[in-house]
């Protein structure tokens, strides 16, 4: 039996990285951007300040990261979605399903999206521009709708007048689920918005 | 003094752009010290076009303008025959034009009957399928100095590389794309808003297939001096077997996205970069090139 | 006797039927056999889509198709009460280049057709090479057309509202440098004298002294006795308007204003033969078009003092058609000064192009005449596009009670050489013919 090689020294700082990152998430989603400090976080995590500051030079640039990082895994569970040889409708039912359980598993993530990124801009207006920060699951979208419209299965329309229908209406329903407003869980919705999504988006 | 190639110059289905695009070629004096135009529609030639449709002739070098109709006759004779004769004989057969080469715009006369000289659009089809001999020119019309290279090629017994749709490497390889001078528009995303002003680039709205496009226009310019994305207009890709597509002057996008995305590159590359690289704004590239003129 | 033949190297073939009586060319019918249906592919497309195709009618007057078919588009816009508005500067640019194309088209036809056929009637060979000349005239001439329009032939670069180009001072400077040179060009191998001098010409005798081709073009025309045949209705007319054009007709010499609904198609005249010509008619009769009626129109002294001694004859129509290149030079020059390029190229049209319905007509003058784009859109989308092409006019194929200009020119010609001359004279386009 082979040994298994030792971790680098790199792999190993990513690794504490993305460990501080998932705390940072929970701090933030929790407490608000603002209140949560950088030693706070430090703390949080048991790092000294000084420490801590290897990982992340300052907190907007831990903010951008962070960013970066739910983009990431959002965007490469739809691409698994995209690459899935199934119908379109089934698609969406698809991601309404995955943004869901990632909202219910790792309520962090959607939190930090609706209510750090979208709420605080100023944050990210000198670097996380346009799509800097979100492109990994905005293109895995973009592709989405493209072979969406190229099967004939969605209306062509303007990018953004779909994407709005789409992860608006997503975002909200995660929203009035963490007001606690809904009566129901959010699984249970699931099949009538995938079904509200494909007929509004599909071509007439 | 070497004895000259035969040369004939022979027309199916066609405008006669290509005729008219090659006399824009600068060298034309060593193209008739070199080759004997057996036929040709408008330089000096041996013979008429009645006498060539004898077939009593042979040539080495066959140029074919135009779509290919077998049912189609001139001056009276049966096309199909007088282009199996002389093709066959040939050593060379020259498609002269996106016509001759895939069909083009005349296809659309009659899209069942008619093809090009080796292929139905990008289907092996035609008189000369699979033909070695064939050499495709495409482009509507054909480039003069594509011409030339390819007619000194073969008077100087070197050897011309084709691709899979016998258009010799050395002219489409490159894209349109190469050498636009747009191309930073390009590599930004800055879209031109609308036609008439020499910045922006024509990919995103108004239909350009400059990086879809096998053609070197943007290298060895038109009439030595411009090329059409150069002069502001889209490239419709008339060297492509899908030449002439339909809604030319507008880019087909699916929500907003292109459906096509530049050769050889992954929708999902491509659109990583652009949506990066549009984040940016860049005041010198979103202004006015020189302000003076505007 | 009924003697056919097939005439070659006019943009494709025309079968002719010759009929003679007493050694005499008596009659003559035209058939063009050639068929593209332009028509029908154009139908169902997108109407910007026709700037594409149109061009493609033919390859040596593609550009006066692209300005036909953008001012069809501009009339739908004007019908239907959104009437664009087109900058001066895009006005010029699009008449400078289809002045060029005319002007390329004269020079090949000059030296391509006419000189050879000449020389061979009259036994006086030129070298292969004398007929480079036009090439050579004719791609200076596209050079200068393609700095703006991008290429020729086959560009798109007029587009409904103005043009796609936007040049700079080193574009037009480039330009008048190549025009410069075309110019001299012509002087030193044409006339011998100074355009200018050339322009300001007004008898047939300073014609016979020039020096250059042109000198020899006058002898070679006279020693075939072309002053003296070639007649045909003396009746003319130009529907296209231009710097060098305007609308009118002209009978009996009297100049009076003309009516594109007047322009009617009768089908053609042959004998068991198919045609797929339709003669173009102006109130139900035959006009000649082209250079030599643009010229009489316009009044121009040289060709009215020619057209006194030599009405229209073989000899008045080719003067005619290679004193236009010098008019059209010169035009192009004061053109290429003019153009200010502060103003816009393109003005973007208030209503978009998918919502316009309606039916509109485009007219130019192109290198053999008047050239009519009719299109219907239906929601931006072609439901019905004709053409009308010059050739249609002059080379009308009409019964012997109502010949068409050029049928009538042939007869009385001694040979078929003859005739066939008088029928080049008109400068033949049989791909715009049938289209």
């Amino acid at each position: 039996m082979k040994s298994v090689p030792e971790k680098t020294a790199n792999t190993k700082k990513e690794d504490r990285k993305t460990s501080i990152m998932q705390t940072a998430l929970k701090l933030f989603s929790t407490e608000g951007f603002y209140t949560t400090t950088m030693p706070a976080i430090a703390q949080k995590l048991g790092m000294s300040v000084g420490n801590f500051y290897n990982y992340f030079s300052s907190k907007d640039q831990l903010a951008k990261e962070l960013m970066l990082y739910i983009s990431t895994v959002l965007g490469d569970k739809l691409r698994e979605i995209n690459m899935t040889d199934v119908s379109v409708k089934e698609k969406i039912t698809m991601i309404v399903h995955m943004y869901f359980s990632i909202a219910r598993e790792r309520p962090e993530l959607i939190e930090y999206f609706l209510r750090v990124f979208l709420s605080n801009r100023e944050i990210f207006t000198k670097e996380c521009t346009g799509m800097v920060c979100v492109s990994g699951f905005v293109t895995e979208l973009m592709l989405f709708f493209d072979d969406g419209v190229q099967r004939g299965e969605l209306k062509n329309q303007d990018f953004f007048s779909a994407l709005g229908l789409f992860m608006g209406y997503l975002g909200g329903m995660v929203f009035l689920n963490g007001e606690e407003v809904l009566p129901h869980p959010l699984s249970e919705y699931e099949t009538a918005i995938a079904e509200n999504i494909y007929n509004a988006l599909r071509k007439q | 003094m070497k004895p000259r190639l035969k040369l004939l110059w022979l027309q199916g289905v066609t405008c006669n752009g290509n005729t008219h695009s090659f006399l824009n070629y600068p060298h034309l004096s060593y193209i008739l010290e070199t080759f004997e135009f057996l036929y040709h529609p408008l330089l000096p030639s041996t013979y008429t076009l009645e006498e060539i449709s004898t077939c009593a002739h042979e040539c080495d070098i066959l140029v074919f303008e135009g779509a290919y109709d077998p049912r189609m006759e001139r001056v009276g004779t049966s096309l199909e025959r007088v282009v199996h004769h002389y093709g066959n004989h040939a050593r060379y057969i020259i498609a002269a034009g996106s016509c001759a080469s895939f069909g083009g715009m005349f296809k659309h006369s009659d899209p069942e009957h008619i093809t090009g000289l080796g292929f139905d659009e990008k289907e092996p089809k035609g008189p000369f399928v699979k033909n070695s001999k064939l050499i495709n020119l495409s482009g509507c019309p054909i480039h003069p100095e594509w011409m030339g290279y390819t007619l000194r090629m073969i008077a100087d017994n070197k050897p011309i590389s084709i691709d899979e749709l016998h258009r010799p490497k050395e002219l489409y390889s490159y894209l349109a794309h190469h050498g636009c001078t747009r191309n930073e528009y390009f590599e930004w995303k800055v879209d031109s808003d609308h036609f008439g002003t020499k910045e922006g680039c024509l990919f995103y709205k108004q239909g350009c297939r400059g990086p879809m496009t096998h053609a070197s226009c943007n290298k060895i310019l038109w009439n030595d001096v411009s090329s059409k994305t150069r002069a502001g207009s889209p490239c419709f890709g008339c060297t492509e077997p899908d030449f002439p597509r339909t809604n030319m002057f507008e880019t087909k996008t699916n929500m907003s996205i292109p459906q096509d995305v530049p050769v050889g590159i992954s929708k999902r590359s491509y659109l990583t970069m652009a949506g990066i690289a549009k984040s940016f704004h860049i005041p010198r590239l979103e202004k006015r090139l020189i302000d003076d003129n505007t | 006797m009924i003697t056919r033949k097939w005439i070659e190297r006019i943009e494709g073939e025309a079968s002719v039927q010759f009929t003679f009586e007493h050694n005499k060319v008596s009659f003559a019918t035209i058939a063009f056999p050639h068929f593209r249906g332009m028509e029908a592919i154009l139908h169902a497309r997108p109407a910007m889509d026709a700037l594409v195709i149109t061009p493609r009618v033919c390859g040596i007057c593609g550009h006066s198709h692209l300005f036909a078919a953008v001012r069809a588009i501009e009339s739908v816009y004007a019908n239907s009460g959104f009437p664009l508005e087109i900058s001066p500067k895009a006005e010029a640019l699009r008449e400078l280049t289809l002045s060029l194309e005319l002007i390329q088209n004269h020079f090949k036809w000059l030296y391509l057709v006419i000189y050879p056929e000449l020389s061979h009637l009259v036994q006086c060979p030129i070298a292969d090479s004398f007929r480079l000349k036009g090439a050579y005239a004719a791609s200076l001439a596209t050079k200068v057309l393609a700095i703006f329009a991008g290429q020729w032939p086959h560009s798109s670069y007029m587009i409904p509202g103005g043009v796609t180009c936007d040049p700079t001072y080193v574009d037009t400077v480039r330009a008048m440098g190549l025009l410069d040179e075309l110019i001299r060009w012509f002087e030193k191998e044409l006339t011998g004298i100074s355009l200018e001098e050339y322009l300001h010409l007004s008898s047939t005798k300073a014609l016979s002294r020039l020096s250059g081709d042109m000198g020899d073009l006058d002898k070679m025309l006279r020693a075939a006795n072309m002053h003296k045949q070639g007649f045909s209705y003396d009746r003319y007319c130009v529907l296209g308007e231009h710097g060098f054009s305007k609308p009118s007709k002209n009978i009996n010499k009297r100049t009076t204003k003309v009516n594109a609904k007047q322009v009617t198609l009768e089908n053609p005249y042959t004998v068991d033969e198919k045609t797929y010509a339709k003669n173009a008619l102006y109130q139900n009769n035959p006009f000649e078009t082209g250079p030599l009626a643009r010229a009489i129109i316009n009044g121009i002294p040289l060709i009215k003092h020619l057209h006194r001694s030599f009405r229209d004859s073989t000899y008045s129509r080719i003067m005619a058609r290679s004193y236009e290149i010098a008019l059209l030079l010169n035009h192009c020059k004061i053109l290429l000064q003019s153009i200010r390029l502060d103003e816009p190229s393109f003005i973007e049209p208030h209503k978009k192009i998918t919502s316009l319905s309606g039916e509109g007509v485009g007219i130019v003058e192109a290198p053999r005449g008047p050239l009519m784009h009719k299109v219907t859109l239906n929601k931006g989308i072609i439901d019905h596009y004709a053409l009308i092409t010059p050739t249609q006019w002059n080379l009308a194929s009409g019964s012997p009670q109502t010949p068409g200009p050029a049928q009538k020119a042939m007869i009385g010609a001694d040979s078929i050489e003859i005739a066939t001359f008088t029928f080049r004279a008109f400068d033949v386009c049989s791909v715009c013919t049938t289209h």
